[in-house]
């Protein structure tokens, strides 16, 4: 880093100069600046303070099942933000929703039919998860959003970074990421809802059916074409709801990155027992058989994206220049090229650079979104200033292409 | 005249609105900026322009050449120096009484001798409740800084404008800021005008028809408020203070021409039952 | 296309308030500013040269839940941007801003707020505006449905809405720049920027930079742009209240 080596270079001025780090700390933005624009004579690339390219991302590792007393868990580390996420499925009885028994009417009449026709695909294609993808789609996902089944909370832990007291209520970052994790699993439909329904399949009173009493799951594989009326019977129970808790554990910058690749690890973990309908205990039973328990099956992989635009002059805000209409604006920036550059894109920011700039910018893709491997774009997010527009906005959609596939790996091998 | 220009935030006041004369500086008021535009071209010194940061009608005085923006005229009074203001005495401490000027400010600070001719000896004494006409001397700087009052002029020693100092009797009504506004600018200007300055005509016509009941003081505060006092009415003194009071009002809440405006002070003043 | 109708100053006690409804979402929004006033105590104040804008968001026809946290957030963190805080009589002080949802569909647990998003921040502009609070521009936002066939709804109901792929909110400044744009739902780069295209013609009308005769087409259906809308209300407010100077002779 430049002043490092300039304040080494210096053994002993103690007067005027400053270690970097209080430099740093008493003008961040000239410290940062200094850094990404090097005087052009001393041929160095630019580079931000934390040693980073503009869009590199810090570190990331993931580990995951690390909490022994969830159904799945993960920690997630971005440079020094580390989200520790755990996932805990619970049982919740139909005849504990109050809306049920007035909306069962949609789903009974849907879901029969649907199952109806899944049926006759599964017995020729089995369970793959490709081709229920196409015929769960619609009505039956809504059962997740109506019956609340996922509920993401995201605590930021005390002394995570400085100025998170204890005994502070849930400060405004934590409810507004709390709440973008929620509609980005809703809206991504990463969990299936069939995943989570817990059914009760009342036994055909045909003598040979008898013995295949309780074994439903093995039924719902291996039912033949000739049982498809027993279908008609079937009924949801119950449902898992899953209580997805983050934790960030250390806040260092950019902590929905952190969490929602935490929940995405986590729920890539999770393992639900196989449960169903006890008629005689007139209870939901769990088998405690490991093998038995299965995973979730989730919909493609969406993978999110942070930036932040860092402006050069400090007081742009402030100064009494006419501020230049887009039209301008574009005519500038490729003046800029050749000259003094005005702004820079940081991906990933750390905390040090986020506390300098205004505009974010967050970007969720997919690339497994319908097995295609064309970049979906899940959510498309920024506000805070107007540095970014459509080029930009393009670049960056690409740049977050290219870390789906850093992250997918990560995630995949953890 | 060129017809009415108004602005929103970011709108650039064309050329044509501006005081022609170059000689003297132009004065631009609140809610207008001077940014510079940024020359392509290093060489040639960057070019100014005035541009709006509020949502304003614009309005030219070509005698000060000045520039100010008229925004949303009812808003709450924030203290300005220079302004007058009708404060109510709180409570009093060694040097200083702390008066209300608006309910939502924090108290103001009246020194205990700045009325005119105050020493020790001779200053007011004042209690809680009462009335003074005083000038925001300054309003300190940045939050939490205390907004000052005083009677007199520093300069001269003198309540000058004449009037400054304690309001005793009378009655106070509360205006609107923007009506307060005008009413301040109708009566420091003299000019014997038919429509009346600012478009309003009521104090005139009040001070007409009232002449025979004895006339009435006023005093105008930039805080809305507006202090009457009918010390010579004798029986009908009460009524012609109320009156005016209506008639105040009823002006604030109605957008009145300077014809309704003569209608409604004589029909308050029927309906009240005092001869003119 | 019914256009939003909006008033300013419908309360007497803010320092400057506006109301505004949309009639295609079924948004109807009350806000109120107060600024420049005095903050309680902080010495946490981050930047002692600029004022310090609070948003808050009430839903009036649902229970209050984290979802207002985050839209707080946004609107926040977009006039932040636009309010010039260092003005005379700003520094170190608040702007807050409080919108009140009082009619319309109410927002769940869990759901976006994309498509009351426009509302609140065309409420928030005109409070602000109503307050005489410094800004450097303007702005005018929307949001667009696109459906499975991709086809592009403007303004959609919270029916079309929930039945929609994608949802897309833009805010252009005065000046046409991108201030702000949330988008959700699968979507790929070339539909953002169809709906980017048409975004920018109901706000602005104007098309200068599109040559094609599609994007001409879709400027009549959407009427009038959104940005004249709004200088119009405010417009008809100072016209009213200076009817004294305005008409005199």
């Amino acid at each position: 880093m430049a002043p490092a080596a300039a304040a080494a270079a210096q053994p002993a001025p103690p007067s005027l100069s400053l270690p970097p780090s209080q430099f740093a700390r008493l003008q961040p933005h000239a410290y940062l600046l200094a850094h990404l624009s090097p005087p052009p004579s001393s041929n160095q690339p630019s580079i931000r303070a934390n040693g980073r390219a503009p869009s590199q991302f810090r570190v990331t590792s993931a580990n995951t099942g690390s909490l022994t007393h969830t159904n799945g868990s993960a920690v997630v580390r971005l440079g020094d933000t580390t989200a520790v996420c755990g996932v805990r499925a619970e049982i919740l009885h139909t005849e504990d929703i109050a809306s049920w028994s007035v909306s069962r009417p949609t789903p009974a009449s849907s879901s029969p039919t649907g199952n109806k026709r899944r049926k006759l695909t599964d017995s020729t294609a089995k369970l793959s998860a490709e081709s229920e993808n196409k015929e769960e789609d619609g009505d039956d996902e809504s059962q997740i959003q109506d019956f609340s089944l996922l509920v993401p909370n995201l605590s930021l832990s005390t002394g995570c970074a400085p100025g998170f007291i204890p005994g502070a209520p849930p400060s405004a970052l934590a409810q507004s990421l709390s709440h973008q994790i929620l509609t980005l699993l809703h809206s991504t439909r990463l969990v299936r809802a069939e995943d989570l329904r817990i059914w009760y399949q009342p036994p055909n009173l045909g003598p040979e059916e008898l013995e295949r009493h309780n074994e439903n799951e093995q039924m719902d594989v291996d039912a033949p074409q000739g049982e498809v009326d027993l279908e008609k019977n079937k009924e949801i129970k119950a449902f898992w709801v899953l209580y997805i808790d983050i934790m960030i554990i250390s806040l260092a910058g950019n902590p929905f990155d952190a969490a929602w690749a935490a929940v995405l690890a986590a729920l890539r973990d999770t393992k639900l027992a196989r449960a169903w309908w006890d008629v005689d205990n007139e209870m939901v039973v769990c088998s405690d058989a490991v093998s038995e328990a299965r995973k979730l099956s989730l919909r493609g992989l969406p993978i999110s994206s942070t930036f932040c635009v860092f402006e050069a002059d400090a007081a742009s805000g402030w100064r009494a220049v006419v501020i230049p209409d887009a039209e301008e604006e574009k005519e500038l920036d490729d003046s800029t090229r050749k000259g003094i550059q005005r702004r820079w894109v940081l991906a990933d920011p750390d905390g040090y650079e986020e506390g300098l700039s205004q505009e974010r910018i967050c970007v969720v893709v997919d690339k497994e979104q319908d097995g295609k491997g064309k970049t979906v774009i899940m959510k498309l997010e920024k506000n805070g200033g107007w540095a970014v527009d459509t080029k930009e906005l393009k670049t960056l959609v690409d740049i977050s292409a290219q870390r789906w596939e850093d992250l997918k790996q990560i995630l995949e091998q953890c | 005249m060129v017809s009415p220009l108004i602005l929103l935030p970011g709108d650039e006041i064309p050329s044509e609105y501006l005081p022609s004369t170059n000689s003297a500086p132009l004065r631009l008021g609140a809610g207008l900026r001077l940014l510079s535009q940024p020359s392509s071209n290093p060489s040639t010194p960057p070019s100014h322009v005035i541009s709006a940061t509020q949502s304003a009608l614009l309005s030219t005085d070509t005698k000060r050449n000045a520039v100010s923006l008229l925004s949303t005229p009812n808003r709450r009074y924030i203290p300005t120096p220079g302004d007058l203001v009708i404060a109510q005495i709180h409570h009093s401490s060694p040097d200083y009484f702390h008066c209300m000027v608006t309910p939502q400010a924090p108290q103001a600070m009246l020194g205990q001798l700045s009325f005119e001719g105050a020493t020790k000896k001779t200053r007011p004494m004042l209690k809680q409740g009462d009335l003074v006409y005083a000038r925001v001397l300054s309003i300190g700087l940045g939050a939490g800084a205390e907004v000052e009052l005083t009677c007199v002029n520093p300069a001269t020693g003198r309540a000058e404008p004449g009037g400054l100092g304690p309001l005793t009797g009378g009655m106070v009504f509360d205006v609107s800021t923007g009506l307060a506004a005008r009413l301040i600018k109708a009566s420091s200007s003299s000019a014997e005008q038919q429509d009346g300055v600012a478009g309003l005509v009521v104090l005139d016509e009040l001070g007409k028809k009232l002449e025979k009941a004895g006339g009435f003081e006023i005093a105008v505060g930039r805080n809305g408020k507006v202090w009457v006092d009918c010390a010579n009415g004798g029986d009908s003194a009460i009524k012609a203070t109320v009156a005016i009071g209506r008639c105040l009002s009823t002006i604030d809440e109605h957008e009145l021409s300077p014809t309704d405006q003569r209608k409604l002070v004589t029909r308050i003043l029927r309906e009240m039952k005092i001869e003119s | 296309m019914v256009g939003p109708t909006a008033s300013l100053t419908p309360l007497s006690r803010a320092d400057g308030s506006a109301s505004y409804q949309c009639p295609s979402t079924g948004s109807n929004i009350l806000g109120s500013v107060n600024a420049p006033i005095e903050l309680p105590g902080r010495r946490d104040a981050l930047r002692p040269e600029d004022a310090t804008v609070e948003v808050f968001v009430k839903p009036g026809t649902a229970p209050g839940g984290v979802g207002e946290r985050y839209v707080e957030g946004i609107i926040k963190n977009m006039l932040t941007k636009l309010i010039l805080g260092r003005e005379k009589g700003y520094a170190r002080r608040g702007v807050v801003i409080t919108l009140a949802i009082v009619g319309g569909e109410s927002v769940g647990r869990g759901d976006s707020y994309l498509t009351l998003l426009p509302a609140l921040l065309h409420t928030a502009l005109l409070a602000l505006l109503s307050a005489s609070v410094p800004l450097s521009m303007t702005f005018s936002a929307t949001v667009l449905a696109v459906d499975a066939s991709g086809k592009i709804t403007r303004e959609p109901s919270p029916k079309e809405a929930a039945t929609a792929t994608s949802l897309h909110v833009f805010a252009f400044s005065s000046n046409g720049h991108l201030l702000l744009s949330e988008s959700q739902g699968p979507f790929e780069f070339k539909t953002w920027e169809n709906v980017h295209q048409r975004a920018l013609a109901i706000c602005h009308g104007t098309l200068a930079r599109s040559s094609d005769g599609d994007v001409a087409m879709a400027e009549d259906v959407d009427g009038q742009p959104l940005e004249g809308a709004l200088r119009e209300v405010v417009e008809d407010k100072i016209h009213l209240d200076y009817a004294w100077k305005i008409d005199a002779p």
